[in-house]
């Protein structure tokens, strides 16, 4: 099977679950030929160039992205064409006859929305979904700072950053995948995400909430401790469709640390 | 705890700067309305003003005639209060004050939130006004001057270069100590590296971080000193250069704290056309802890 005929496989299976292709998508061949034969599929959070390696490693020539290859949303490469990471990337792509597809719009599409319910069940908050809600976990009351503490270590986030009373109590998590940390409002306690800008949001919401005496708390995962996990589930729901192709989440792991 | 010994800290700042306005010599009472003094500094800021802009009034009339002035990064509620006790009923603000890019509440026009911060700034009368793309557009950066020149690195410029510091060499792990003491940075800071490696030439970018003029500065920098970074851009580049052999490091110190330096310039760059006027700037701690701490 080519790596072309995996996406059409997709296509397919997204049709028969309602989702139909879109015409303006980034959810397109980034590297590589798409007629390539598929020796086994890697699914990732990010295709950074420590993970290619790891994938090619693994006898995974077809890599499943959310995130871009080439450093922007869109992976347009103009004005990379001569710099030296790029370029190195590049040629062992070539060297290597890898093929990269991003998966990002379709993926976001799927109910649930994988890139959320793999991040849950990572946190292990599967059974606390609302049942209403989408994307609302009501937890067992708790401290925002032993609720951080719990989430660094089930994700084993070395940058975790969070933002608020560590000793305000918490219960409703609203979790957003990657850039869509949830924006924080009156019917919830701790929006949890991935990256946000730290102006024109929830950054200055939790610190006004508790100048207002209304207690908010922000946890933010990192992009890709917000979605890596996520790909995990990405790749259980492959194999459902693609039986004969030997398929692997590969992690691109988190990217900080934060010494000292 | 930790928010108290915050609070604690900022009073005593503002405390501080209060103490070192009262120096300043002012003739009779100021008439000048906060519309007057943007009209002052739209002339001298040295920028055309821009036709899409976010600079301008967020909130207040500006027809108000001005007490005093306090530049902040971001006007937060707890920063309005200290301003308004200060009777500086001008403020000037780097980032939004409600929560969106353009300042428009949307669905959060009913939050109690948003409505507690309008009513207090109504109930004062504070103007609030925003000025950010036009301070930012000076050349050299003033957001990247500054926050060198906080950093002790003010004669380390490369002069081919607009944002890059020659360092005495030294290693990422003590730079990454010095950076966190001197910008008093809690749970923002976050690096790519190796704390071992030896750097000397460090790109100064404070707020956000463009992908291909940082591609063209790490031709001579080895460490990014970053703000806000995204993390589908620069980080994954900077990691990608450790693959590439060349690699490079990183040291993202968040968007409020990187800009932090470049408003206080700006707090003095104000004072300096309007000298009529008491003008401070409010500062605001790293809004993070970090969750293995």
């Amino acid at each position: 099977m080519t790596a072309q005929e995996v996406v059409a496989r997709i296509q397919k299976k997204l049709q028969e679950q309602g989702i139909a292709w879109r015409a303006q998508t980034v959810d397109t061949f980034k590297a590589g030929a798409p007629e390539t034969a598929v020796k086994g599929i890697a699914t990732t959070g990010m295709a950074t160039f420590d993970l290619l390696r790891r994938a090619a490693t693994a006898g995974k020539n077809f890599v499943i992205t959310h995130e871009p290859t080439f450093y922007n949303h869109t992976d347009q490469t103009t004005g990379l064409e001569n710099d030296p990471t790029y370029e190195a990337k590049q040629r062992f792509i070539r060297d290597h006859n890898l093929v990269i597809f991003r998966f990002h719009d379709h993926a976001h599409a799927l109910r649930p929305d994988p890139l959320v319910a793999g991040s849950a069940r990572m946190l292990g908050w599967t059974q606390y979904a609302s049942p209403t809600e989408p994307r609302m976990y009501v937890l067992p009351p708790t401290t925002l700072r032993a609720l951080a503490t719990d989430v660094a270590r089930r994700l084993n986030g070395r940058a975790i950053r969070v933002a608020g009373d560590p000793d305000m109590n918490v219960s409703r998590i609203a979790l957003g995948p990657g850039y869509g940390v949830p924006a924080l409002a009156p019917s919830f306690d701790v929006a949890v995400g991935g990256e946000a800008a730290e102006s024109g949001g929830n950054a200055e919401y939790v610190v006004d909430a508790a100048a207002a005496g209304q207690k908010k708390g922000m946890i933010l995962l990192g992009h890709m401790m917000s979605e890596d996990f996520g790909m995990k589930e990405v790749a259980d729901w492959l194999r459902t469709f693609l039986p004969d192709v030997p398929i692997e989440w590969v992690p691109a792991g988190e990217p900080f640390s934060s010494p000292g | 705890m930790e928010r108290a010994d915050i609070s604690r800290r900022d009073v005593i700042l503002g405390t501080a700067m209060t103490v070192l306005s009262v120096g300043v010599v002012r003739g009779q009472r100021s008439t000048l309305t906060a519309q007057q003094v943007v009209d002052r500094i739209r002339a001298n800021v040295g920028v055309p003003w821009g036709d899409t802009t976010t600079d301008g009034f967020k909130a207040g009339d500006p027809a108000t005639v001005v007490t005093g002035v306090a530049t902040t990064v971001m006007a937060t509620l707890d920063v309005l209060r200290r301003a308004a006790a200060a009777e500086q009923n001008l403020v000037i603000t780097q980032e939004p004050t409600f929560y969106s890019a353009n300042d428009e509440p949307g669905n959060r026009a009913v939050d109690p939130v948003y409505l507690a911060k309008k009513a207090f700034i109504d109930q004062q009368r504070l103007v609030v006004w925003r000025f950010s793309d036009h301070w930012n557009a000076r050349q050299p950066s003033e957001a990247a001057t500054a926050l060198a020149a906080t950093l002790g690195w003010s004669g380390y410029r490369l002069p081919e270069t607009e944002q890059i510091y020659q360092l005495p060499e030294t290693t990422l792990g003590a730079l990454i100590a010095d950076v966190r003491s001197r910008l008093n940075v809690r749970g923002g800071l976050r690096v790519i590296g190796k704390p071992a490696m030896r750097v000397r030439n460090v790109f100064v970018s404070p707020g956000t971080t463009a992908v291909l003029s940082t591609l063209l500065n790490l031709r001579r920098a080895d460490v990014i000193l970053a703000g806000e970074p995204r993390e589908w851009e620069v980080v994954p580049y900077t990691l990608d250069t450790w693959s590439a052999d060349r690699g490079k490091a990183m040291i993202a110190v968040g968007r409020i704290v990187s800009e932090a330096p470049g408003i206080q310039a700006c707090a003095a760059w104000i004072r300096s056309i309007v000298p009529e006027l008491p003008v401070e700037n409010i500062a605001r701690a790293d809004p993070y802890w970090s969750a293995g701490s």
